[in-house]
């Protein structure tokens, strides 16, 4: 089995991190992984995007055409990243930032509006670990066990006074209940 | 970044840049000598915290020139020493590769490729192939080039430059691409899994109770520079014999065999292992040792494949060598992209099925 994720935002939303600690939480799994970032002349406030490939062989290739899932945490990285999505792949999107607008009728969607969860739970940076508890709930691929190591292992030594809130960020995102369409 | 310990423990998630730097610290570097460059400046960032944390050298130089000759100053004492850049940068190192050949010193230089020619830009590219083989440095000389795959590879390939670089005494090249360069995998360290080399015989380390020694490339008798070109190039023929590596897969009954180098063979493996889901008879073929490059097996596979096809990041590079180990024996078709990202695994598979098909 091999699966595909693509998380994108503007600069600034955590989104290479997002993607390290995904990427990381697989490797604790006893997967195969790679994280691919969109790197080039980006600037703070552009998007940006990193890729994660999990696979239980061999990765087949780091940078693929077709995804399974996609975290749009800006409307840009929805618009960008929605004709990239598998048929019946899972577009996550931050419906704090994106209009609920079901452009592909052939795929599955969960709107969270995660950036205003971020900010009710104390700091809206935290849209980005969240939206990870989402995925994990609405993937079913990875544990928030295994984010929560990953977390651990991803937050340089200075910054692991951020870890509780973080924790409760992953969980908060895990246990949300997308509204029934 | 958070690489704290420089032996980390079991696995770690790591880019391929970090990967190739805090490899060199493993392998016992001790001199660090670079100038920034996308895609391989996280290599610069690394050392410069890294090496002054273990109290080695570490100097930020004002160009790319003065970079690779401080490195051949640093290796002239024996000192395991090091540059790493890319692209348009590696080539102004270039009549400094030349020189150290002559002056046989152990330089280790990392090139991460991105796009050329000229300043070109900041993404993937297979383009420097020729530039790490062929060179453009001046004389007969030649480098030993080793091509990571994956970013495991990343680490095991600087470790052996720096033991293939001393052991040989030939400045030696790792050829990554911006995707490996940038990319996180996976990877365990280890320890530097290779004997030190003793360089007593020769470095220059002071005089003291021994003849005067020098180290130099110029040499006023043609006699004299014939007998040592002689002796070079027998080094070099024992580096063939010796030191090749490639990596193969499935190519016993394979009818078409699929070439390709560095990070663009993961998906050319994936392509095969597809296309033989499909029960086309294809393997893979990848030179890791791109200098010294296998002639001697791809002209034994040519006995046996009816067809080869050569994929690289670039314009067509290595299918030249391809070409010259098959020697005209069965034809070698070449099917590149110029810049940016590896060609698809579908879009390979295509390629595939249209050349077994005719």
């Amino acid at each position: 089995m091999e699966k595909s994720f693509i998380i994108a935002g503007f600069g600034g939303q955590g989104v290479l991190l997002a993607g390290e600690v995904l990427a990381s939480a697989f490797m604790h799994d006893d997967k195969n992984v790679t994280w691919y970032p969109s790197y080039g002349a980006e600037m703070r406030g552009g998007t940006v995007n990193c890729q994660i490939v999990m696979s239980e062989s061999e990765v087949s290739s780091v940078n693929k055409k077709e995804i399974d899932f996609v975290i749009a945490l800006n409307d840009l990285s929805f618009d960008k990243f929605l004709p990239r999505l598998k048929k019946g792949g899972m577009m996550i999107a931050n419906s704090s930032l994106v209009k609920e607008i079901k452009k592909r009728t052939d795929i599955n969607y969960i709107f969270a509006p995660v950036t205003k969860m971020a900010a009710e739970l104390g700091n809206v940076k935290m849209a980005n670990i969240l939206s990870l508890g989402v995925l994990a709930k609405a993937s079913g691929l990875i544990s928030v066990d295994k984010l929560t190591k990953a977390l651990d292992t991803v937050l340089p030594p200075h910054r692991k006074n951020l870890l509780p809130k973080n924790i409760e960020a992953l969980n908060l995102g895990f246990n949300f209940q997308p509204a029934l369409v | 970044m958070t690489l704290t310990a420089t032996k980390p423990e079991g696995k770690v998630l790591i880019k391929g840049n970090y990967a190739i730097a805090n490899a060199a610290v493993i392998a016992g570097c001790e001199c660090y000598f670079g100038y920034p460059i996308t895609p391989q400046s996280e290599i610069g960032e690394f050392m410069s915290g890294k090496m002054q944390e273990l109290k080695r050298a570490y100097v930020s130089s004002e160009s790319e020139l003065a970079s690779i000759n401080m490195v051949i100053g640093a290796c002239s004492t024996g000192a395991k020493a090091m540059t790493s850049s890319s692209s348009c940068a590696v080539s102004l190192m270039q009549e400094a590769l030349s020189y150290a050949t002559a002056e046989e010193l152990p330089v280790v230089l990392v090139s991460v490729m991105r796009g050329g020619p000229g300043l070109g830009n900041i993404y993937p590219s297979q383009g420097d192939y020729n530039q790490a083989t062929i060179g453009g440095g001046n004389g007969d000389y030649k480098l030993i080039v080793l091509a990571p795959g994956n970013v495991q590879e990343c680490i095991d390939l600087t470790y052996k430059a720096f033991y293939l670089a001393h052991k040989y005494k030939n400045p030696t090249m790792v050829l990554a691409d911006g995707l490996l360069g940038q990319m996180m995998e996976p990877v365990t360290f280890g320890d530097y899994p290779y004997p030190e080399v003793d360089d007593s015989a020769w470095a220059l380390t002071g005089a003291k109770g021994r003849g005067r020694r020098v180290i130099r490339s110029y040499a006023p008798s043609a006699d004299d520079q014939c007998v040592f070109l002689n002796k070079l190039y027998a080094k070099y023929a024992l580096i063939e014999e010796k030191e090749v590596m490639y990596d193969e897969y499935m190519t016993e009954d394979a009818d078409l065999i699929v070439a390709s180098f560095g990070s663009m063979s993961r998906n050319v493996k994936s392509a095969v292992k597809i296309a033989r889901e499909k029960g086309l008879k294809v393997g893979a073929f990848r030179p890791i040792t791109i200098s010294p490059f296998p002639n001697k097996r791809l002209k034994e596979l040519s006995c046996s494949a009816k067809k080869f096809l050569v994929t690289e990041i670039n314009m067509g590079q290595m299918v030249r060598d391809v070409r010259l180990a098959v020697n005209g024996k069965v034809p070698v078709e070449f099917y590149g992209k110029g810049v940016g990202s590896m060609i698809d695994v579908e879009d390979l598979v295509d390629k595939i099925e249209s050349l077994i098909e005719v």
